[in-house]
């Protein structure tokens, strides 16, 4: 490998709306930045829909890294589903919001109510 | 086997030991991510996707069924009750939390295993032929010198903090089954005309984004002198090796912009300013490592054995199995046998915690408690007595191990891909078990015959896609999974990379893809001609041809179709 970690969304364009994604420092586990704290749970994701909104959250994150309790935190642009959920515009993004597509019995899809 | 003395011991606790504090102060604050990063690594503990994930070494890829069963018991405790085999013949448990992980080294120390230097820019897991000891055509057993490489660059306070990672592998045989042209440094024991056993060394190969084939800088060094002469390739390197970028700091780039004719002279005049006696092993201490490598007590048997025999005539089945898994053993009476981790469907490499303590059963009782792992993601019972092959296969059967398909297009190295890594660009797991559908029919994959299919879900090529007979490249095009092929690549002493047939493809067009290849196989062989001697008599061109004439079918289905 050339690098151990591939931080930050490859979506180009426009990055609304996004949600802030990030690993837990002690479990490891993909989460996500919420209305208050941080959460396993992709559906309860707090959605920036402006640029004000996400970069206030991308502070939290950073703060949030500093904290040590996450790493890498990085807004990850979303469409929003008939419901409102968001669903990752990229599919390495939307791999972490799910789990590996080989095993539907890990991960979030396991775990939580599907997005979509 | 090898087994630890004091110091190995003392060396891997105080590891992890060490470990534990780093964690800790990690946990406490007082370690930032940025400085702890290094340290995990060098432990073997990367962040993927979804979770930490731990990559335990596996020397040499040999072990016994006391590793096994602890590996077994890691996985249900910590892990989601599997681990998967990788191409560098290591283990890799995909879901371990960070403030388990000390203790889960404590465990592995109990059985002699650690996770030191399987990442950072250091000298890896030192890699060997999984028939060491075994085959026929070997000059001698490789896994002493690999045994005497891993004490060597433990921690070899010199070599810690290198420009990049460095692989070496090790061969005794005639046919190269460790891949040692596309490794930093690669050995293959020979004899010179004196009759000396000595080392044919390679350095430079590798894959990734660069890849390129080893070129031999020493044609014959006396087996006495190998510390040294090695420790002068790696002063070179770690002197003159790039560190300015990443992408160049190989020792693959140092050779090929030096020229290999200026590098073996830089190594010359540092070899002959080094003290060998200081650096080379004492010849007591080589003898008392090979002696851990004597062979086992095997009976005396005749060549053959009349039980298997009949037992063939009557199990289809098994006469399948023993001739694609069997591989002929140096001791009349005996077998090695290839355990594919490749069911169809199944995950190349990943093996459940029930099955390694059913393998680690057969293991202990049919081959002297003894097995390894191979770059190709499977497993070898080496020690196998003939008459014994017909429990050995019921009792794999039972536990779904009895795939008769090593080496076939459906025995497929595939990396975890984008389903786990943080720097994978496309899946590659799914890809080869679309394939492995595909070609599901063993008739099929009879006629087809040796067809190793390599993929890698990104240019890093931890699946090997550049020596696959056939490789498969996933990368990211348009914010989409595409797909690039290449044939002609070729991982054994005939090293080679493969030749790209075309543009990229969709993910859903790739089994087709390899179908129509398979076809201007069949269409060009000429006699009993395998895949790769085929390719390398026609060359690239007829799959070329074959490929461009499926993508123009496909192109013109879709038009109906949209």
């Amino acid at each position: 490998m050339a690098k151990d970690h591939r931080a930050g969304s490859k979506v180009r364009g426009d990055k609304l709306p996004a949600i802030l994604m990030a690993s837990h420092l002690l479990e490891g586990d993909t989460v996500f930045l919420s209305e208050s704290g941080w959460t396993l749970d992709p559906s309860a994701a707090r959605i920036a829909h402006d640029a004000e909104t996400s970069a206030a959250m991308e502070a939290e994150g950073k703060a949030a890294a500093s904290a040590n309790i996450v790493i890498d935190p990085y807004l990850v642009p979303v469409d929003l589903t008939e419901s409102g959920l968001p669903l990752a515009r990229h599919f390495r993004d939307a791999m972490r919001q799910r789990g590996p597509s080989i095993h539907p019995d890990m991960g979030k899809q396991a775990e939580f109510a599907p997005l979509d | 086997m090898y087994r630890y003395d004091e110091f190995d011991e003392r060396f891997v606790r105080e590891r992890v030991a060490q470990f534990r504090g780093q964690v800790e102060r990690r946990l406490d604050g007082s370690l930032s991510e940025d400085e702890f990063k290094p340290l995990r690594l060098k432990n073997g503990l990367y962040l993927q996707l979804h979770a930490y994930m731990l990559r335990i070494a596996v020397p040499y890829g040999t072990m016994n069924s006391r590793q096994l069963r602890q590996l077994a018991h890691i996985a249900e405790t910590y892990d989601k009750g599997y681990g998967h085999f990788t191409t560098r013949q290591n283990l890799q448990f995909n879901w371990p939390k960070l403030k388990d992980v000390p203790e889960i080294l404590d465990l592995l120390a109990d059985v002699e295993m650690h996770c030191i230097q399987t990442s950072g820019n250091c000298i890896r897991n030192v890699t060997s032929d999984q028939f060491a000891g075994v085959a026929k055509d070997e000059v001698e057993d490789p896994r002493p010198t690999a045994e005497l490489l891993r004490q060597w660059s433990s921690l070899h306070p010199e070599f810690v903090w290198l420009p990049r990672k460095f692989k070496i592998a090790v061969t005794g045989a005639e046919h190269d089954r460790a891949a040692i042209k596309v490794h930093d440094i690669g050995l293959k024991l020979k004899r010179d005309d004196a009759g000396e056993i000595g080392y044919e060394v390679s350095v430079g190969g590798g894959l990734g984004r660069t890849p390129m084939i080893g070129k031999i800088i020493k044609d014959f060094l006396p087996k006495s002198e190998l510390l040294a002469y090695l420790e002068a390739v790696m002063r070179v390197y770690n002197s003159e090796g790039r560190r300015d970028n990443k992408y160049k700091a190989r020792v693959k780039i140092l050779v090929h912009e030096t020229g290999e004719d200026e590098f073996r002279a830089m190594v010359e005049e540092e070899y002959a300013k080094l003290d060998g006696p200081t650096i080379n092993a004492p010849q007591e201490e080589v003898e008392r490592i090979a002696a851990y490598f004597a062979s086992p007590a095997y009976e005396t048997l005749p060549e053959t054995s009349a039980t298997l025999a009949k037992a063939q005539a009557n199990d289809p089945a098994l006469a399948r199995f023993v001739e694609q898994n069997g591989f002929a053993h140096k001791q009349p009476g005996y077998i090695a046998l290839t355990i594919a981790l490749k069911e169809i469907g199944a995950v190349p490499g990943d093996m459940s915690a029930a099955q390694m303590r059913a393998f680690a059963d057969i293991a202990e009782r049919y081959s002297f408690d003894e097995f390894r792992v191979t770059h190709s993601q499977n497993l070898v019972l080496p020690h196998v007595k003939q008459d014994d092959v017909p429990a050995v296969f019921a009792a794999l059967k039972e536990a779904g191990l009895a795939s008769a398909n090593a080496g076939l297009i459906t025995d497929i190295i595939a990396c975890p891909g984008l389903d786990y890594c943080a720097l994978a660009t496309a899946k590659s797991i799914p890809i080869a078990q679309a394939i492995a559908k595909t070609f599901a029919d063993e008739e099929r994959q009879k006629k087809i015959g040796l067809l190793p299919i390599k993929i890698s879900g990104c240019i890093n090529a931890c699946g090997h896609h550049h020596v696959g007979a056939i490789g498969i490249l996933g990368l990211e095009k348009g914010g989409r999974e595409n797909y690039q092929i290449t044939v002609g690549g070729d991982a054994s002493e005939h090293a080679a990379l493969g030749e790209r047939l075309g543009p990229g493809i969709d993910a859903a067009d790739v089994p087709a893809a390899i179908e129509a290849i398979v076809e201007t196989y069949l269409g060009e062989k000429q006699g009993g001609e395998s895949f790769m001697e085929t390719v390398r008599r026609t060359g690239p061109e007829p799959f070329k041809a074959g490929f461009t004439a499926f993508i123009e079918s496909r192109t013109l289905e879709t038009e109906a179709v949209g």
